[in-house]
């Protein structure tokens, strides 16, 4: 029985000293970096309507959502992603506001993977959503903030991937595909398996113009002339307002010299149904997923009755931390830290300790503890403490 | 990005690993330290190219690139698809071909045109799965197995097998014979999506090198 008790299901973990200090150091940083942009704090129940993130929504599979009932028979679930819940959220309370609206957030989401993947299925993610902003300036701004805000964490080497949904949807259409087809065309695209994707759309009388088009999706670093001359190859409105889009934000950001951050690659579909228009995510060395994902949906929000166009982002944190840990960008000053230790006179003890807190040292004030030197010696070591007060 | 830092190939044991060996080593990739057929080690370098090589289950290959262990990884089709890991897969190295396919007895065939229950035999329980759920829409009991799949019509443990087949010679020596075909197979390399995009210049170049060399 006792050993039962001691462990944890599979995907949830105990996080603790060190690391957690760490975790929530990239937490805050992240999150002042969002607040000094103009972002204001929402939070939303850690659980919602089933309704909320179904299949209509284009959240994750409903097979993958941890669900559960209500009193009165209701399908709740911990949501698996903040978004809708936000979404939700701000189509509630802000109706008829038609000025733009800024919110971030920071908590936990809950996704009933499968097991021994070596992934999380409760994970904290930190983000933002701007609502009411649908001009190419708020994509920017968006994709810059991405970048301070990997800045500010302590990174220096990482891409931010940009692609635009508009555009592979608009070939789709131009090509006249069926929904079946579009869905393993996604598929195969966004595994980068092009020379299945080429043998399926032969295989599907597709004619070669077009293909031609989709051979594009192949380049993870697409340069400015690719853009250009895919936008004289393509037919399709709304795609090549998808490669204007994407010209326009090159340009923007390479004035700002961001440039060297980003990347652009057309074969990014996320497999959350809701994003619209441009998508991004951010990686770096050190974890085998992306750290930051988003993009714009200006959709999702008419969903729960209130038309607006929106954009956002999350950071996964536990992601960044990981890649933070693996490759030491790790640049926080530690405060210093002094134990003090006393045999009876704790008023003593007491008062020294406020004095040192009152100048930003951490005092800690501890009873002479029975144990040996050694004993003690390695406590104190592995509690970093500096420097040790005997009353 | 870095250009100090090491490209890691995860190949699936066995004979693959040595055909695409010597594919790399067409492309001028090359490991001096594999060769030694002696050796002990687990992880091969070539310090001058920054590359660095090692030998695994086929059936874990898909894993280590998928958690970035390794950055490329060569195996089967067969694997990928079982696995169903988040890999990108990018080339198609036209070797190792076989094909998968449904097997059994010659009366075993009448049960695959209806769709009643059956059971089916296999070690690649979500690739069976799939064919006979949302292409032939027929309900199957999987029984999982290990190896010599073949056994399982042969004593009754199960109507049907799913398993790969090369050339047939051991289904006819044992009066079993190809009934369905799923699909065709053939090994593949696929990519870590990190390392796609932090090391896009180095494993493009050799992405495409091996291309070539297929094509030729």
């Amino acid at each position: 029985m006792i050993s039962q008790i001691l462990h944890t299901p599979d995907g949830v973990r105990d996080i603790y000293g060190d690391e957690l200090v760490l975790k929530n150091e990239i937490i805050n940083k992240v999150y002042d970096t969002f607040h000094l942009n103009g972002f204001k704090d929402i939070e939303t129940p850690t659980f919602e309507f089933f309704d909320v993130f179904s299949k209509d929504i284009g959240t994750i599979p409903s097979k993958e959502l941890y669900k559960f009932f209500d009193k009165e028979g209701n399908t709740l679930v911990l949501r698996p992603d903040f978004t809708p819940s936000v979404a939700r959220a701000l189509a509630k309370y802000f109706k008829e506001e038609k000025g733009p609206l800024k919110f971030c957030y920071k908590g936990n989401t809950f996704i009933n993977t499968s097991e021994y993947q070596g992934k999380l299925k409760e994970t904290t993610q930190i983000g933002v959503e701007m609502v009411n902003e649908n001009s190419i300036y708020a994509d920017a701004q968006m994709i810059c903030l991405v970048i301070d805000t990997l800045l500010a964490a302590g990174l220096e080497e990482f891409v931010v991937s940009i692609g635009d949904t508009e555009f592979f949807k608009g070939l789709c259409s131009e090509a006249n595909i069926t929904e079946e087809i579009e869905l393993n065309l996604r598929e195969y695209i966004s595994s980068k398996n092009f020379y299945m994707m080429k043998e399926y759309l032969a295989s599907n009388d597709i004619n070669s113009d077009i293909i031609d088009q989709f051979g594009y999706f192949s380049k993870t670093y697409l340069e400015i002339e690719d853009l250009k001359n895919l936008k004289n190859l393509v037919k399709n409105k709304n795609a090549v307002k998808a490669l204007d889009r994407l010209l326009l934000l090159k340009d923007i950001l390479s004035k700002k010299g961001y440039d060297k951050y980003i990347a652009f690659d057309l074969s990014m579909l996320s497999k959350y149904h809701y994003y619209t228009g441009i998508i991004f995510k951010a990686y770096t060395y050190g974890v085998g997923d992306a750290i930051i994902k988003g993009g714009r949906y200006d959709n999702l929000l008419e969903k729960f009755g209130k038309s607006a166009s929106a954009i956002g982002f999350v950071v996964l944190a536990d992601e960044l931390l990981t890649s933070i840990m693996r490759t030491g960008h790790r640049n926080v000053e530690l405060k210093k830290k002094v134990l003090i230790t006393f045999k009876e006179d704790y008023l003593k003890a007491d008062a020294k300790a406020l004095e040192l807190r009152k100048s930003g040292i951490i005092a800690d004030v501890i009873k002479e503890p029975s144990m040996n030197k050694d004993e003690f010696e390695s406590y104190v070591e592995k509690g970093g403490y500096s420097e040790v007060i005997t009353i | 990005m870095d250009d100090n830092k090491y490209i890691v190939f995860a190949l699936a044991k066995g004979r693959l690993a040595g055909q695409a060996m010597e594919l790399l080593e067409k492309t001028g990739i090359t490991c001096d330290e594999m060769k030694d057929k002696d050796t002990r080690k687990l992880v091969f370098v070539n310090e001058e190219l920054k590359l660095k090589f090692f030998l695994a289950k086929a059936t874990d290959v898909p894993t280590y690139v998928e958690l970035g262990a390794a950055d490329i990884g060569i195996v089967g089709l067969d694997t990928i698809l079982e696995e169903n890991r988040r890999v990108y897969e990018v080339l198609d190295l036209k070797m190792g071909k076989c094909r998968m396919c449904v097997c059994g007895p010659e009366s075993a065939g009448e049960l695959l045109k209806h769709r009643e229950r059956i059971r089916v035999a296999t070690k690649y329980p979500v690739i069976a799965k799939d064919y006979f759920f949302n292409t032939k829409h027929q309900t199957v009991d999987i029984i999982k197995l290990n190896g010599s799949v073949e056994l399982g019509p042969i004593v009754g443990l199960s109507d049907c097998i799913v398993d790969i087949v090369e050339t047939g010679s051991t289904l006819r020596e044992n009066g079993l014979k190809v009934l369905e075909e799923i699909r065709d197979l053939s090994a593949r390399v696929i990519v870590n999506q990190v390392s796609m995009r932090m090391q896009n210049k180095r494993i493009t170049e050799i992405i495409d090198k091996m291309k070539a060399e297929i094509d030729q």
